[in-house]
Order: structure tokens, then C-alpha cells, then sequence
């Protein structure tokens, strides 16, 4: 009966308690050497056995709950503490940040990867070549006949040598088309990145070094349909939204037929603005089903293969992507541009 | 080029679709309309007319074709036949001599007598005005009216102006001398192909007329010319001359031979019409081998093939009429025709399938992803290792420049480089991109002088070419430079060995650089503060400070440190496997030594003496370096951490005890190295 009690005064005192101390006293109240608890156990020994087994087992039940009862009252009253300590304290959260020196990569990096990554996940393979090529890589081989007034399409930076044999800086990855097929027989597909240079007055949508990439697929029926196809797939993923395609007719020496490729304009989402000079339409790319010479000056039949390239700037893609106005910016080194991406 | 609607509203009874609506249908059918402009009451249209074009588009009529083609339009073509006088012979009245048939391959002349030189009649002038040309008197703006219908240039003498009525083709003497209309005068060569008569040349043959038998108000009689010239002889003469002329730009692209009749009876035609002329009888036609029209087999399988569409063959048939194809023969698979021969850019089947494809409307071909075995794309290790290059660096805190691949001759001096090594440009945009760059180095030192002002810290990288010539071969490879600036020796080298380690290059040291003195004397590099980095004894890299007097050069105020690597040689160590070393369940031990050399020890030295001394040593680590107050006059002390550790033991003191004084012993065995003990 005597336990019984206990409990309730117990009880009662654990209501009362608001903080550390008061749950000291209590425990000394009840627990140390002198506690009323403590006390009952003292006092077991004068009991008779049965007795004393029952008092024993209740009184060490009370001792467990009161134990308890403790430690949480315990950490609610720490957690009320601890809520009050911070309930005081304040931080100005729009002060200013503490700098951390992070690098960046070029827009031209960024873009460039991304249109590898797109292709490689389609089964093209990332090929570079030379960027100081020979005439016949540049145009020789890709129908471009010395003295064919197709030249005047690509303004060239010419190498000053002594040698007969006339060098000259890329102005397009096609080169690469057939150092490519000279080597490797198809079914292929490859994808070209680099530098190009041609010999242009700048401005800010011309530059005389530009990066580009160039796109081959080859097959015993790769046809226009595919091009389509594979083009509107890569915009898609480039961009992360269905875009529009168009082609116009245009003329490449070494693509037959050749077309242009547009996209409808971001910008005014086809309605026509300065940006797509009022047509609605960007043009981005030039492409073609592969001429047949080409095939033949890379040592392949032209009976046996056909296929599409198609070549289009990085730079204009960057332009796009991160609506940046003045092409000039890319190679400016200018780190207040640069530290933006 | 420029075209008048209204000209070419006048090929057609049907009427023609609005200005817009005609662009739109010329730039998806046929070839872009740039630009459309209200002149007067005509409007005029700039169509980007593709050079394979030119021969058959560089005219009204050709563009007139290719409505008609396009929204099948009957094409009407005005009539122009008139009476030839009868007793006078125009061979009677002017002879001509054709020095050589591959230069100009056809010669049509006309001679027209009793003409009344004037002004145009209005709509003629107006015509002339709208598409850019300059009315001067009825003859002149006839043969200009007749080219910008036709195509073809024309040409008009004063007959009574060319000595003894002989009209020579042949090409120019060298040295030889011509005034021009323009009142200009050009020295001619032996490459330019010239119109003379017996006494010397009247004009320039496809490029430009002369001042010798110019029409003027007095002209009475005219001799017409319309002929064909070897495009590559008139593109390389108004090349080597500097001229280029309406006439040449249709010259040099090439023309149909057979071009030359139609337009020099339709210029005869005008002439009589508006100045009262009489043409002589006969013309004059110097043709030695007629073009005959080409005839192609088009397979109509490979059609669809190519273009990935189904079209129906009445649809093909129909197509290749509408455009001047001659049908020969149809059949299920196979259609044989002739190509008319101003069409010059048709000769192959492809040829013949761009045609179909882009009446037939691009836009009607389909969407279709391609058949093709599903095999991963082969992977360019080159660039996977330069990916990892560029991401490394940018985790450290690195900004990627581009530059430009070129620099200009005193950069090439500053930095001591000899014109022998270096490759250049014969025809520079600029002076500031003369030559190709030999070195990432002086274009980023430059980044540096043009960021300085806005940036107290600069840390940048480049990847890209470089361009030399070595042992007289043109050099072209791929480096790796970066640079932080201010004293970073210790940094930059930090950042080098995390590059390397992330690209599984673990075999690669820093030596010292002995230049000889003809490299120190011309090098960027402060000559005490830099280092080789070197792979299996083989040199694939500089780490360094540069020099005061190149920072001076380029005004950077801050000191400069940069790497330079050849991405060429490190991309053949780099791998892609990392190896697993399982950790110790053993705890590792660490004791400290201190050791005082001589000033110009390097630490490696001292390393490479302690590690072989057990394999239970794991590591060591210089933690304290130190030179100075305490230290004897021209010694340095060293102090290590030396990590003990064992793969299948506990490491007892025992053995830590015993390895220690190992070292100690290994240590002082060089008499000038002293370990102190505490």
C-alpha cells in the first residue's frame, strides 16, 4: 500500500517539475541512498520471505518507472531549453555569401559535349582531324575543283610555304568525311567536332574561327527520311523540347541533293521576330545526301553506298542555347563572360 | 541578286502570288529570297541564287522557269522574229577570226545598220533602273535588257570604229594595253582572253568593253556579239585584273553555248523595234562543236532509296517535264531523258533526284529513324581523356578560355621564337593573327594583362592546338596549359598531381631543367623556378614562374605561374582502371624525425632515401620545413611524419623502435645530414 503511494506522490511531483534541478530533487527524493525508494528496499530484509518477493518485485517496478518517467521528462525539458536558446537567436540570412572558388567550363565546351553525348547515345563515334589540312582534303576530294566558282563559298586562310604542295586552314569539318571512309568501310556513323577558320571580316554575329561539327552517316539505304529523322531527334534532345524542322533547297559540291536545315525560332516560338529576321525560321544547318564523287575520291563505291552529312556551327548553337548576342564573345577570354557558365 | 516582279509577272497570263507569298514559295522550291523591297510600282526580289544555279538562274527568264515548274504555270515566251534585209550580207560587212576554240567555244554576231542612238524607252529604263543598272542609251541598255532577261551578256561595237572590219578572239599580248568604258585602263597578259581588230583589242573578252569602238551619239552601225568563253580563263583574267562585271559573274560561272542565238535575235529584235535599225542577213556563228543535250538514266527505285519516300512515278514524270526535262523513255524502273543544255549542273542521277525531291516538296518526306545494328559507337579515347582534363581543372576552380589559334610577330619575339619555327598565314585577316600560335602560353599571358584590372585571383586553362614546324615538318598536337597567378609554384604543382592521379598517370616526376644557355637566354621561364615534368625519363611538360622580364613584356603586374603540357604524350598513359587496395585492419602508427642538410638539398632526396627503408613504412609526410633563426648558417631542417603501418599485423614498438633507428642510420650516412634527436 505503502508503494502505491509513492506512485502517486510520484506522479504529482513529475507534474509539478519545470526544470534540471527540480528533476534532481526528485530523484533524490526517491532514489539516492536515502530516497524513499531506496528506503523500502532498506527495509525488505525485516520482511518475511513471500512478503518480501512481492514488495521486492513492486518496488523495483516503481524504481524502472520512475527511472523512465525521468529520462524523458528529461529530454523534453532539454528540448524546451534548447528551443528557447535558439528561439533568441537571430542570423541575417541575406548577408552576403562567403565565396567558393568553383571553375568553369567554355560554352563552347558545354555545347560541344552535349551534341557528342547526344549522338554518341544514337551509335555515332567522336572522330577529329587535322586542322591544317592539304587542298585536296578541303576540296579536291570533296568535289570542290580548283578554279570552280563553288571556291568563292569558302573564304580561305592559306599557309605561306615554299612547297608546291599548297596548305591551308580547314574552313569545314568534311575533311574528316573522307579521311574517315579512307579508312574505316562502312555501314558508319561518325560525329566531327573542331576548330574551323575562314577568312572573314568579324562582327558580331562573324568570326574567322569558328567550331563546328559534322555529322556522317552512311549505309546501303540512308536516305533523307533518316536525316530528318536523326536531325529532329538531336534538336530535340539539345534543346529539351519538340522543335520543328524545315528544308530548303541549297547547294553543297559534296552533298547531292543538298538542303538547309531551320528550326522554328526559340525566341518567338515561330511567330516571327528580328532574331529569325520575321520568317519564324533559324537556319542552322547545311546537309545533303553524300555525292557520289566523295565516295569515289574515298576509295568507295558509290554503287554500293549512300548516306547524308551535315555540318553546323557550335558557336550559333551556344548563341542560341544561352542567348548570347556578339559571337566575339567566345574567344575574348574575358573571364566576366566565362565565370557566367 | 535582284529581280523584278513585275518582269517576271510578265513570262505569265496567270498572276503571279503576292510579292510574300512568291518569296516563301522560292525559298522552300527553289533558293532563298533574302529580301523583298517596294520600288516604285514594282517590287524587287533578292534571291540567293546558289553558283550551280547561275548558269541557267542568273536571268528573269531562268527564274520565270522555275515559277512555272513550281506551281505549274504555263511559261510564256514573247515573240521576237524580224526581217533580215536582203542584199546585205552581215559576212560581207565583218570578219571573224577565232584564234582558239577551247577559249571561246561559240562567237554569234549580228551587224544592225542605220540605228538612231537615244535614250530608252521608259519601260525599258524603268526595268534596267529597278534591278540596279543605269540606263545610257537604247543599244546599250538592249544588251543589258537581254542579259538580265536571258542570261546571256551581250556586247555592242560601233562597226565603223573596228580598223578594217575584223573581229580577232585571242588572248592578249603581254604588256598590252586597254582604256575601258569606264575611262580606266588595264595591262593585260597572255591569261586574259581579249576582243581586237586588226590594229589592237576593243574589249575585254566576257569582262568589259573597251573605249576604242564604243557606241556614242554618232553611231550609225553596230556590231552585236553573244558568245560563250571559257568560265576558268574569264574567272581567272577579271581575277588577276581586279574587275568584275555583270557580265563576268555569268561568264565565269559558266552558260549554255546554245544560249548565245536566242539572245543575240532578241537583242537584233529590240534594236530594229527602237531605233529604226536594218539587220544585216545571216548571222555570224563561229561553233565548231554544237553542245548536244546530255542523256540520263534515272533508276526509280534508288529514288525513293535516296530520298526516302514513295512518289508516284505520273508525279516524277510530270516534275521533270514541268522543268525542260526531255522524257526519251519510261518504264516501271527505269526513265531515260535528256537534260536540256543550259541546265549545267544536271549530269548524274543524284542531280536528277534533288530535282524530283525538292519540287515534290521536302517537307512531304517523312520522318523514318534509321534501320541499323545496335552497336555501341567505338569510343575516342582522346577525347574521353581531354573531357577529364577539362572536368578536373574546372573542379578545381579552374575558368577554360578559348583563344584564337594565331598570334602576331611581336608576340612570336617576346617569347623568343625563331621565324623558321613558326607557320604563317599568306593572307592574314590581320597583323594580330599572322601566325599560327606555337604555344598555348602567349595568348593566355595575355587573358592575364586583359583580366588583371577586374580580377585579383586568376586561375585559367586552355586546351588546344598548337602549330610549329620541327625539323622542317609542320607540327600540329594538342597541349594543356593553365596558370594561376601570383607566387603558386606549390599550388599549380598540387593541382598537377591531382590532374594525374585522376587520370590514372601515377609514373611521372618533377626534375629539374638544365637549359642550355641558348635556351635560358631566350626563355620565359624564371631559370631557377622551374621544373620538367617528366613520364619514364621521356619530357611531357613544364611547370614553372615565368620570368620578370616576359611579364614586363606583357604588362602583368602579378608573379605568374603555369604548366604546359603536351596532351599528346600524357593521353598515351592515361587508363581508366583504378585498382582497389584493401584497407589495413591493422591500426597505423606515426612517429616523427627531423633531419638538418645543407640549403640545397631537395626533399625528394631525403624521401627517397627513408622509404626503401621497410615496407612498413606507409607514408611520409614533410610536415615542417624550415630555414633561419636557430638553424646553422646554410642548413635547412626537415621534419617528417613517418606513418608505420603492416597489412598482416598489428605493428608492435618493437619494430616501429627498430625502423627508426634504421632510418636514423640511413639518414647519416651522408655526412652533411644530421638527424635531430629530441
Amino acid at each position: 500500500m505503502e508503494l502505491e503511494k509513492v506512485k502517486e506522490n510520484i506522479l504529482k511531483d513529475i507534474e509539478k517539475v519545470k526544470d534540471l534541478k527540480g528533476l534532481d530533487e526528485i530523484y533524490r527524493k526517491y532514489l539516492s541512498q536515502k530516497g524513499e525508494i531506496s528506503l523500502v528496499f532498506e527495509n525488505l530484509k525485516n520482511l518475511e520471505r513471500e512478503k518480501r518477493i512481492k514488495v521486492g518485485k513492486e518496488a523495483n517496478e516503481l524504481k524502472n518507472f520512475l527511472e523512465d518517467l525521468l529520462t524523458k521528462k528529461k529530454i523534453e525539458i532539454e528540448d524546451r531549453i534548447q528551443r528557447e536558446i535558439e528561439e533568441k537567436e537571430w542570423l541575417d540570412i541575406t548577408l552576403p555569401v562567403k565565396k567558393i572558388e568553383v571553375g568553369h567550363l567554355h560554352p563552347l565546351t558545354q555545347v560541344k559535349k552535349k551534341v557528342e553525348d547526344i549522338f554518341q547515345a544514337m551509335g555515332f563515334e567522336v572522330v577529329e582531324g587535322p586542322e591544317i589540312e592539304t587542298e585536296r582534303y578541303n576540296f579536291d576530294a570533296l568535289n570542290i575543283p580548283k578554279e570552280h566558282p563553288a571556291r568563292d563559298m569558302w573564304d580561305t586562310l592559306w599557309l605561306r610555304s615554299d612547297n608546291v604542295q599548297c596548305l591551308l586552314l580547314r574552313t569545314h569539318t568534311s575533311p574528316v568525311q573522307v579521311r574517315y571512309m579512307e579508312k574505316n568501310q562502312p555501314p558508319l556513323r561518325i560525329i566531327v567536332p573542331g576548330n574551323v577558320y575562314r577568312h572573314e571580316a568579324t562582327d558580331v554575329s562573324h568570326e574567322f574561327q569558328l567550331c563546328q561539327a559534322e555529322g556522317l552517316m552512311v549505309g546501303k539505304d540512308i536516305s533523307v527520311a533518316n536525316f530528318k529523322a536523326v536531325i529532329r531527334e538531336f534538336l530535340k534532345n539539345f534543346f529539351g523540347k519538340e522543335i520543328k524542322i524545315r528544308l530548303k533547297p541549297d547547294f553543297f559540291p559534296f552533298t547531292e541533293p543538298s538542303f538547309d536545315v531551320s528550326m522554328n525560332c526559340l525566341v518567338c516560338d515561330g511567330k516571327g521576330c528580328p532574331a529569325c529576321k520575321k520568317s519564324g525560321w533559324l537556319e542552322i544547318a547545311g546537309a545533303g545526301m553524300v555525292h557520289p564523287n566523295v565516295f569515289k575520291n574515298s576509295g568507295l563505291n558509290p554503287k554500293d553506298w549512300q548516306g547524308w552529312a551535315f555540318g553546323f556551327g557550335l558557336d550559333r548553337l551556344a548563341m542560341m542555347k544561352f542567348k548570347i548576342g556578339d559571337i566575339r564573345l567566345f574567344r575574348s577570354g574575358d573571364l566576366r563572360f566565362l565565370q557566367q557558365f | 541578286m535582284v529581280f523584278s516582279y513585275n518582269w517576271l509577272q510578265s513570262f505569265f497570263k496567270k498572276n503571279l502570288p503576292k510579292p510574300e507569298r512568291l518569296a516563301e514559295i522560292l525559298t522552300l522550291y527553289f533558293a532563298e529570297v533574302e529580301e523583298i523591297k517596294k520600288v516604285g510600282k514594282d517590287f524587287i526580289l533578292d534571291i540567293d541564287i546558289r553558283p550551280n544555279r547561275a548558269p541557267d538562274c542568273f536571268s528573269h527568264l531562268g527564274i520565270a522557269r522555275e515559277i512555272s515548274a513550281i506551281l505549274n504555270y504555263k511559261l510564256q515566251i514573247s515573240d521576237c522574229k524580224f526581217i533580215e534585209e536582203k542584199k546585205i550580207k552581215t559576212k560581207n560587212l565583218i570578219d571573224l577570226e577565232v584564234k582558239n576554240v577551247q577559249d571561246c567555244p561559240r562567237y554569234t554576231a549580228r551587224v544592225i545598220f542605220d540605228v538612231k542612238i537615244g535614250p530608252s524607252p521608259r519601260w525599258l529604263a524603268e526595268r534596267l533602273e529597278v534591278c540596279g543598272l543605269r540606263p545610257i542609251n537604247n543599244v546599250v541598255d538592249i544588251t543589258n535588257y537581254v542579259m538580265l532577261e536571258t542570261g546571256q551578256p551581250l556586247h555592242a561595237f560601233d562597226l565603223d570604229k573596228i580598223s578594217k572590219r575584223k573581229i580577232i578572239v585571242r588572248r592578249a599580248k603581254n604588256g598590252e594595253k586597254i582604256s575601258t568604258l569606264d575611262e580606266k585602263e588595264y595591262e593585260l597578259n597572255s591569261d586574259i582572253l581579249v576582243i581586237a581588230d586588226a590594229v589592237g583589242p576593243l574589249a575585254i573578252a566576257g569582262i568589259k568593253g573597251g573605249k576604242k569602238a564604243e557606241i556614242d551619239r554618232k553611231t550609225k552601225n553596230i556590231v552585236l556579239e553573244s558568245a560563250n568563253f571559257d568560265r576558268s580563263l574569264i574567272r581567272n583574267g577579271s581575277n588577276s585584273i581586279k574587275l568584275k562585271t555583270d557580265a563576268s559573274l555569268r561568264f565565269d560561272h559558266g552558260l549554255d553555248p546554245n544560249l548565245t542565238e536566242p539572245a543575240i535575235n532578241q537583242t537584233a529584235f529590240l534594236i530594229k523595234k527602237n531605233t529604226g535599225g536594218k539587220i544585216a542577213k545571216g548571222l555570224i556563228d563561229f561553233y565548231s562543236k554544237k553542245t548536244l543535250p546530255q542523256k540520263i538514266k534515272l533508276d526509280v527505285a534508288y529514288v525513293e532509296r535516296l530520298l526516302g519516300v514513295k512518289i508516284p512515278q505520273n508525279r516524277i514524270k510530270s516534275i521533270l517535264k514541268r522543268l525542260g526535262f526531255n522524257i526519251m523513255s519510261i518504264s516501271t524502273r527505269q526513265i531515260i531523258l535528256q537534260v536540256p543544255t543550259r541546265r549545267l549542273d544536271v549530269s548524274i542521277q543524284e542531280d536528277l533526284i534533288e530535282e524530283i525531291g525538292r519540287i515534290h516538296g521536302y517537307d512531304k518526306i517523312p520522318f523514318k529513324s534509321p534501320v541499323v545494328s545496335l552497336i555501341p559507337p567505338k569510343k575516342n579515347f582522346e577525347i574521353i581523356w581531354e573531357d577529364m582534363v577539362k572536368n578536373v581543372l574546372k573542379e578545381i576552380g579552374f575558368t577554360e578560355v578559348y583563344n584564337y589559334s594565331f598570334i602576331k610577330e611581336s608576340d612570336a619575339k617576346n617569347l623568343g621564337y625563331k621565324k623558321q619555327e613558326l607557320i604563317e598565314i599568306e593572307n592574314p585577316t590581320s597583323l594580330e593573327f599572322q601566325y599560327l600560335r606555337p604555344s598555348l602560353i602567349p595568348n593566355l599571358l595575355k587573358n592575364v594583362q586583359e583580366n588583371q584590372p577586374n580580377f585579383e585571383k586568376i586561375k585559367i586553362f586552355e586546351v588546344g592546338k598548337i602549330f610549329k614546324i620541327e625539323d622542317s615538318k609542320i607540327l600540329e598536337k594538342k597541349m594543356i596549359t593553365g596558370l594561376i597567378n601570383g607566387d603558386a609554384f606549390f599550388d599549380l604543382k598540387g593541382v598537377l598531381d591531382s590532374l594525374f592521379q585522376k587520370l590514372g598517370i601515377s609514373q611521372f616526376f618533377y626534375d629539374e631543367f638544365k637549359p642550355t644557355p641558348e635556351e635560358s637566354k631566350i626563355s620565359i621561364w624564371h631559370p631557377k623556378k622551374i621544373a620538367e615534368i617528366k613520364f619514364d625519363s621521356q619530357e611531357i611538360g613544364f611547370l614553372g614562374q615565368i620570368s620578370k622580364r616576359t611579364l614586363n613584356k606583357f604588362e602583368i603586374k602579378k608573379d605568374l605561374t603555369i604548366f604546359d603540357v603536351d596532351f599528346e604524350k600524357i593521353q598515351k598513359y592515361c587508363t581508366e582502371e583504378t585498382l582497389y587496395q584493401p584497407l589495413s585492419k591493422y591500426p597505423a602508427a606515426v612517429r616523427d624525425i627531423a633531419v638538418l642538410v645543407p640549403r640545397n638539398t631537395r626533399v625528394e632526396e631525403v624521401l627517397n632515401k627513408v622509404e626503401n627503408v621497410s615496407p612498413l613504412i606507409k607514408d611520409i609526410d614533410l610536415f615542417d620545413f624550415y630555414e633561419g633563426e636557430g638553424i646553422p648558417e646554410g642548413k635547412k631542417n626537415f621534419a617528417f611524419h613517418i606513418i608505420y603501418q603492416a597489412k598482416d599485423h598489428p605493428i608492435s614498438s618493437k619494430e616501429i623502435e627498430e625502423t627508426q633507428s634504421r632510418i636514423i642510420e640511413v639518414l647519416e650516412k651522408n655526412p652533411e645530414w644530421e638527424v635531430r634527436k629530441r
